[in-house]
């Protein structure tokens, strides 16, 4: 058997012999994917007509239904985890998007959640959209918090945080909420998102932050079972990305020094309070490997 | 009798608790780890039996099963204890792609053996058997070895799986056929087609609309169940007994009531036809 089809857009076109179960599949695979008028789509549709049976002009129509619904699948899923996206562009952009980006990068998984993670960078890449060059961002920070909704449940621990008195930092670490991520951007990626949920900020600041150049550190988290986005500091974003990597508390304190702006005083404990109450912190633990060290004070 | 329990009816479901033996949900939603899905799951499932129904195994691909998929899988079944599992007789899966739909295979030896294998690596995974489902098709291969029933009936034969027969998939297909003038009577090629499927095999039914487009039918899943498609289950519950019977509706969502009514029709419906098959000489 030789080399099978590729990926609807990835690698040379092929001549599979068709002799195979595989074979076959691909080919039809080819057809449903493939960009339609391209000439990885026609060599498939060429291979499939000795393939399906092609007497009725029904074959037509049926491969139309499956493309159809393939159309329709992707745009309720783009739509499910990008609908600020989906607002800016106004949707009929957004359908003509989705198909775009269907066969451009075709699902790999059977889960279709699974599908839309290459669309920020197809927005960046995307000339068509070069006047809005924020789209990219704003779809990185949609998906994450599409992420940040089906990450795995973890349970606060309050009764860890007695721990930040009794031991000493170096290998304690803060517990950070399911499916904390951080989105640095040069656009008010915070700001534009927020303004299309609950309307805070009000869509006119927004766009007035947008025309200022102002960029904006996004943090999403899940607090319960909702998913939540908050503008923060450079030191706080750049203390979360610490402790996303690994990071200690010391480590990741200095990076929050090293990152926080000259008129910034960065006030841990005062970022600590705010973060527990919000649960973007929900925990203390040893990081791998770090044996509890007790401060002198509770040293017997 | 159960219902499919999607998103626009998840809180009337659990305020209203209605009288239904199970309720089904597509795996693949509540494939994510935790957060609310997985939440209103759990608590539907502290009141309902839940029958996991699969639209992405892809248990036809000559490519096999993927294995994410199939973690996925094992782990949402470890943690509903679902009733029933299940998912379809067709692909989606080749090289690099998904198509993320339900393909038919061809009705040939290499796909049949191509399907036993895929469903015995899902079963010995998941340690449980699983329900193959009867899809409508709306492209035909040219080799065809084998008819439809006898295809399903060798996969149960040869991997010990259950099958799941869907009553209106056979009636699309039939009508689909008789299109492409294959088929000079439908409902009577589905009668034979439900005739040909061995019982024991079969634990649960099917029950869903579909749309004439003129030149094809479209199982869409999206209106009340055909009335043609109601005496076809009667005839299916004569033959295969009282199978638990599911109402499928997944486009263009009804009041929950609506879905609650055609469950309703459903169980009288089986139980006159169980009445029936108990009383041979008076249905004849």
């Amino acid at each position: 058997m030789s080399t099978a089809l590729r990926g609807a857009e990835g690698g040379p076109a092929t001549s599979p012999s068709l002799d195979s179960l595989g074979a076959q599949q691909q080919a039809l695979l080819q057809v449903l994917l493939a960009r339609p008028g391209s000439a990885r789509a026609d060599a498939a549709e060429e291979c499939l007509t000795g393939l399906l049976d092609t007497r009725h002009m029904q074959t037509s129509r049926g491969l139309a239904a499956y493309q159809a619904n393939g159309y329709a699948m992707a745009e309720r899923s783009l739509l499910s985890a990008y609908p600020v996206v989906a607002a800016l562009i106004g949707g009929d952009n957004f359908v003509l998007l989705a198909r775009d980006l269907w066969h451009h990068s075709p699902p790999q998984r059977g889960d279709l959640a699974q599908w839309g993670d290459a669309l920020p960078g197809f927005l960046r890449h995307n000339a068509q959209l070069a006047d809005v060059p924020y789209l990219s961002d704003v779809a990185r920070v949609e998906w994450a918090l599409f992420n940040a909704a089906g990450a795995a449940d973890a349970a606060p621990d309050p009764g860890s945080f007695a721990r930040l008195a009794q031991e000493t930092p170096e290998g304690l670490a803060l517990t950070l909420a399911p499916g904390t991520a951080i989105i640095d951007s040069p656009y008010p990626v915070a700001s534009l998102i927020a303004a299309h949920g609950d309307d805070t900020p009000s869509l006119e600041t927004a766009a007035q932050r947008l025309r200022d150049g102002q960029g904006e550190h996004a943090l999403v988290w899940r607090q319960g079972l909702r998913p939540r986005l908050q503008s923060i500091s450079p030191g706080a974003s750049a203390l979360v990305q610490a402790l996303l990597a690994g990071a200690d508390l010391p480590q990741a304190l200095d990076a929050a020094m090293d990152a926080a702006d000259p008129d910034e005083h960065f006030d841990f404990s005062a970022w600590l309070n705010a973060a527990v109450t919000d649960a973007v912190v929900i925990g203390v633990h040893s990081l791998p490997g770090a044996l509890p060290t007790p401060t002198e004070e509770n040293t017997p | 009798m159960g219902i499919g329990w999607r998103h626009p009816h998840y809180a009337a479901l659990l305020e209203q608790l209605p009288n239904l033996d199970f309720i089904e949900v597509h795996s693949e939603n509540f494939f994510a780890p935790g957060g609310s899905a997985l939440a209103v799951l759990r608590e539907g499932r502290a009141s309902y039996p839940v029958s996991l129904h699969g639209v992405g195994l892809s248990l036809g691909s000559a490519t096999g099963i993927d294995p994410w998929h199939l973690d996925r899988l094992a782990s949402l079944v470890r943690e509903i204890e679902p009733v029933r599992v299940s998912d379809h007789a067709s692909f989606a899966r080749g090289t690099g792609l998904h198509a993320a739909d339900l393909l038919p295979v061809p009705m040939s030896r290499a796909a049949l053996d191509a399907m036993c294998a895929n469903v015995n690596r899902v079963q010995d995974r998941l340690q449980r058997t699983i329900a193959v489902e009867n899809l409508s098709a709306y492209v035909t291969w040219r080799v065809a070895d084998l008819d439809e029933p006898t295809f399903l009936n060798a996969l149960a034969q040869r991997t010990g799986c259950q099958l799941l027969v869907d009553v209106n998939n056979i009636y699309v297909n039939a009508l689909n056929a008789q299109l492409r003038g294959e088929s000079q009577d439908p409902l009577a090629d589905c009668r034979r087609w439900l005739d040909a499927i061995q019982p024991r095999h079969v634990v649960e039914l099917h029950l869903a609309g579909h749309v004439h487009c003129g030149d094809i039918v479209i199982d869409d899943h999206g209106s009340r169940v055909d009335n043609t498609v109601w005496s076809l289950y009667g005839h299916a519950v004569e033959r295969l007994g009282a199978v638990p019977t599911l109402i499928e509706w997944d486009t263009d969502l009804p009041e929950f009531q609506v879905l609650l009514d055609e469950a309703r029709r459903a169980r009288s419906t089986a139980e006159r036809a169980l009445h029936r098959a108990s009383e041979p000489e008076l249905a004849a």
